[in-house]
């Protein structure tokens, strides 16, 4: 008998059978819970599902609890006794309410009453005027400052007929509108991921009504509580994905829905406010007049206008004006031409968005060309006519002719505009008309600004900068801010086909590097011609055999599983434990990313049909330990076995858990579907 | 899939006990007035059991004779256990000074020492939420476990026989110097009453 005294304080909770099946938890005196079972129809008709509640009336200030009780507690539970052929389904638990305890302890639970509703299958045949009696044994826990845990049996007798009518109406409604639906709830959710978990932000809300959100964890996912850290915004802790409920409005109108954090990656990043990104625009517009072929340019230009308009200041800034709005018409004739080439084609052809990954192939390979081209690595050439056509237009004197300059200069200026034109239009094929043509005008208008500037003021001239080596200097540099646009773009891409997209898209990449290199060695205006051929043709082999492997065949099936892949459960000991307990064999491979022998194994011995074949004839359950990062259950795991790296496979045979077989290192085909036949 | 342990460690706090790293060193109270701190067992492995007299979840395992059984078989093989008690005054569970002396026998506790937490400091320092939660320490210092009792998360006694203890079976895996096959469960029981 163990030395056991306890102060007397708590006593097992009486428990009371009162007449009519219900049942109340007393606890000195007071009736904490009553529980009972309550119909939703006055009769039973064979072969309806019908449905019947646990109502659970509480005490003031005490609640029970929640499927997903929280820090403490223990949810209800109901065990069925019910006659031949009927059968019960699981709990439907209307959306908790949340309690706080001090020390941060979060339950979710129930105050004063709940009705815990459960569909009944009768069978389909049954005796007329038979009376059907419903058992329960129900067991919860109730708390208040103290916990007292109670159970009791709970019955209803409900007669058998071939109609019905429902019964306790009010109350089943007031608890089914609470019970969370599977449909998308009316409001627009944002899932944010955060370094530990998710943001949520919940848009559309009523004005007055608040929500509350409950996490669904699976049986071994660690979460955390999901605090509100604004009107209808959410931060959550979990390491992968999130479940759980969202209940919105109060009292007699709350509704609930479940949700679910989803993988969105990229969709968030864009759009960082429309002023911001004309800022830029006209930013980027200033910087190219510092470009090597833009530069040199402006005095000479602005002198043109001085000696044509003579001393009179007006004039001169008339030709100002007017060469601006040459180089406006150029890029507003751009922008113009996108939004046609936007209109024009169908809304699969131009769904072109960020969250479509070739898009952002497209995206990113255009800005590592152009780089490279900021680089020194290749040059553009300007088509021979469209520069004499506009050549003899701007030699006219006036204002036309200074519109025309405008439009000649900002052409000439094409060769150092190209990396930054070609980046913005294909920014610019994910918005709209409006955005388009307000971005570009932006960048005119940062690049005729000096023009603008200097006419109005010709005294400033003297600020201008003087050209100079300097100038191919900044020219390169500008190169690395479109790296780091790559860099980004990389980054969405790895969310959306994962590491092994990333991998291919840089072999492409690499690919079109040389390309580059080739033509922008061999292709410059002094070489001969015969050597020109060779190197465009190179060059263009070069890239498009790159794009149709590493694009076409390899990034296409990055991140995507085929049918018949081998379904690996990931490691954890306590599940090996389950499994084993279950008298399944497991297949356990231990492997990290940065094992290349793994992978090896994984491509030659593993992955192949027979092996996968005999995988699911004997029923064995694959499961991978991935060792990429650092995991302490892993490493014990390993070290059981005494081994301190990877790979290594055993094979836990079902039936002979103690004996696992230990496979080698150089894993060959042959050696693992021997073992796997010699499994029971 | 990462590891349960790892997913709690993002959850409780950089100040908070996490499995694989050193467990906090802290100085309380125990029920007859002594005062003693973690660090005094530096060498020998510690087990910490969050509990209360009023917790029918404590009590199913304190009155089928579980916990007395546990205690006195981890004192036995040279572990320490310490009971730890976080309710605020005025809380269920908590004992005044001066009832302290006479509660603490009442109990039937086989641990070590049954330190007095009032302030819940060193419950929030190890991130306790429940009683009973469990923490086993190695003989380095490091936290080897951290969870439940054992696997039946249920207040009824007839629970106990042939439930799964994870305490014992991390004890074993200490005392013999390997790593502990479970490192990591949920805890289950009634929420801790801390003052604030």
């Amino acid at each position: 008998m163990p030395n056991f005294r306890i102060l007397p304080r708590f006593l097992p909770a009486l428990f009371v059978l009162i007449s009519g099946g219900l049942h109340a938890q007393v606890f000195e005196g007071q009736q904490l819970v009553r529980a009972s079972l309550v119909p939703s129809t006055k009769a039973v008709v064979p072969g309806q599902p019908f449905d019947v509640g646990l109502l659970l009336e509480m005490a003031p200030g005490w609640h029970s609890y929640w499927q997903y009780s929280g820090d403490a507690g223990l949810p209800t539970k109901i065990a069925w006794s019910l006659p031949e052929g009927f059968r019960a389904g699981p709990i439907q638990w209307p959306a908790p309410h949340l309690m706080i305890e001090p020390g941060d302890i979060w339950t979710y639970g129930y105050v004063d009453k709940v009705l815990l509703i459960t569909t009944i299958t009768p069978p389909d045949v049954l005796k007329p005027g038979a009376t059907v009696p419903l058992l329960a044994r129900a067991s919860w826990l109730v708390c208040k400052e103290m916990c007292i845990p109670g159970s009791g049996e709970v019955r209803l007798d409900l007669p058998v007929s071939s109609a019905s009518t429902p019964e306790n109406a009010e109350l089943f409604a007031r608890f089914r509108s609470q019970i969370p639906s599977t449909a998308e709830p009316p409001f627009a959710l944002d899932w944010k991921r955060t370094e530990t978990g998710w943001q949520v932000s919940i848009a559309g809300l009523p004005p007055g009504e608040i929500a509350e959100i409950y996490p669904l964890p699976e049986s071994d996912q660690a979460i955390g509580h999901p605090v509100a850290i604004g009107a209808g915004q959410f931060r959550v802790e979990s390491a992968s994905t999130f479940r759980g409920v969202l209940a919105v409005g109060n009292n007699g109108t709350r509704k609930a829905w479940i949700i679910n954090s989803t993988k969105a990656a990229a969709a968030s990043k864009t759009g960082t406010g429309l002023w911001l990104a004309l800022f830029y625009g006209f930013l980027g517009g200033l910087i190219l007049n510092l470009m090597p072929c833009v530069l040199p340019v402006i005095s000479l230009k602005v002198f043109g206008f001085i000696r044509q308009a003579g001393e009179a200041p007006g004039k001169i800034f008339a030709h100002g004006l007017a060469f601006a709005a040459g180089i406006f018409a150029w890029f507003l004739g751009l922008a113009v031409v996108i939004i046609a080439l936007k209109s024009g084609g169908t809304e699969v052809t131009w769904a072109f968005q960020f969250q479509n990954p070739w898009f952002n192939v497209v995206i990113g390979s255009l800005v590592f060309a152009f780089a490279l081209n900021l680089f020194g690595v290749f040059e553009v050439v300007l088509p021979g006519h469209a520069s004499t056509a506009l050549e003899s237009a701007s030699s006219s004197s006036g204002l036309g002719g200074s519109f025309f300059q405008g439009v000649f200069a900002t052409l000439l200026a094409t060769p150092c505009t190209a990396p930054f034109l070609g980046t913005a239009l294909g920014f610019a094929f994910s918005q709209s008309a409006g955005i388009i043509l307000a971005m570009f005008a932006a960048v005119a208008f940062g690049m005729a600004s000096p023009y603008l500037l200097l006419t109005a003021r010709p005294g400033w001239m003297k600020f201008l900068p003087r050209p100079g080596a300097w100038m191919e200097r900044l020219k390169q540099f500008m190169g690395f801010p479109l790296l780091a646009t790559l860099v980004w773009i990389l980054g969405i891409i790895g969310g959306q086909r994962g590491t092994d997209g990333i991998f291919w898209f840089l072999c492409f990449l690499l690919c079109l590097g040389l390309a580059g290199w080739i033509y922008g060695g061999f292709c410059g205006p002094l070489s001969k011609s015969r050597t020109r051929a060779i190197a465009i043709f190179l060059s263009i082999m070069i890239a498009g055999c790159g794009g149709w492997y590493f694009l076409g065949q390899k990034f296409a099936d990055a991140g995507t599983e085929e049918a018949g892949d081998i379904a690996w459960v990931p490691f954890s000991a306590q599940k090996l434990v389950d499994l084993q307990a279950q008298g399944k064999s497991v297949f356990l491979d231990f492997t990290a990313d940065w094992c290349i022998t793994c992978k090896f194994n994984e491509k030659t011995a593993i992955d192949t049909p027979a092996v996968r074949g005999l995988l699911a004839e004997k029923r064995v359950v694959p499961m991978k330990a991935d060792w990429t990062n650092a995991n302490p259950e892993i490493t014990a795991a390993l070290k059981s076995f005494g081994r301190v790296g990877v790979p290594f496979y055993v094979i836990y045979p079902a039936g002979n858990p103690t004996s696992p077989i230990v496979l080698p290192e150089l894993l060959t085909e042959a050696i693992l579907t021997d073992a796997l036949k010699k499994l029971p | 899939m990462k590891s349960v342990l790892i997913l709690l460690g993002l959850l409780v706090s950089a100040a908070h006990a996490q499995i694989g790293s050193p467990a906090p060193d802290f100085t309380l109270k125990s029920c007859d007035g002594k005062s003693v701190s973690l660090s005094d067992f530096k060498g020998r492995p510690v087990i910490l059991e969050w509990t209360s007299r009023e917790c029918p979840f404590v009590l199913k395992h304190y009155g089928t004779g579980n916990m007395q059984r546990l205690q006195k078989d981890a004192v036995a093989r040279g572990a320490v256990w310490l009971a730890i008690c976080s309710s605020g005054p005025g809380k269920p569970g908590h004992a005044t000074p001066e009832d302290a002396a006479r509660l603490c026998s009442e109990t039937g506790s086989q641990a070590t020492a049954y330190l007095l937490d009032e302030e819940g400091a060193v419950g929030k320092l190890y991130g306790a939420k429940r009683t009973p939660e469990m923490y086993v320490i190695n003989k380095e210092g490091i936290l080897a476990y951290h969870g439940a009792v054992d696997d039946r998360k249920s207040p009824d006694p007839a629970d106990v026989e042939g439930a799964k203890n994870y305490v014992a079976a991390a004890l074993d895996d200490v005392l013999a110097g390997k790593p502990v096959a479970v490192p990591s469960t949920e805890a289950y029981g009634c929420s801790i009453k801390y003052v604030r």
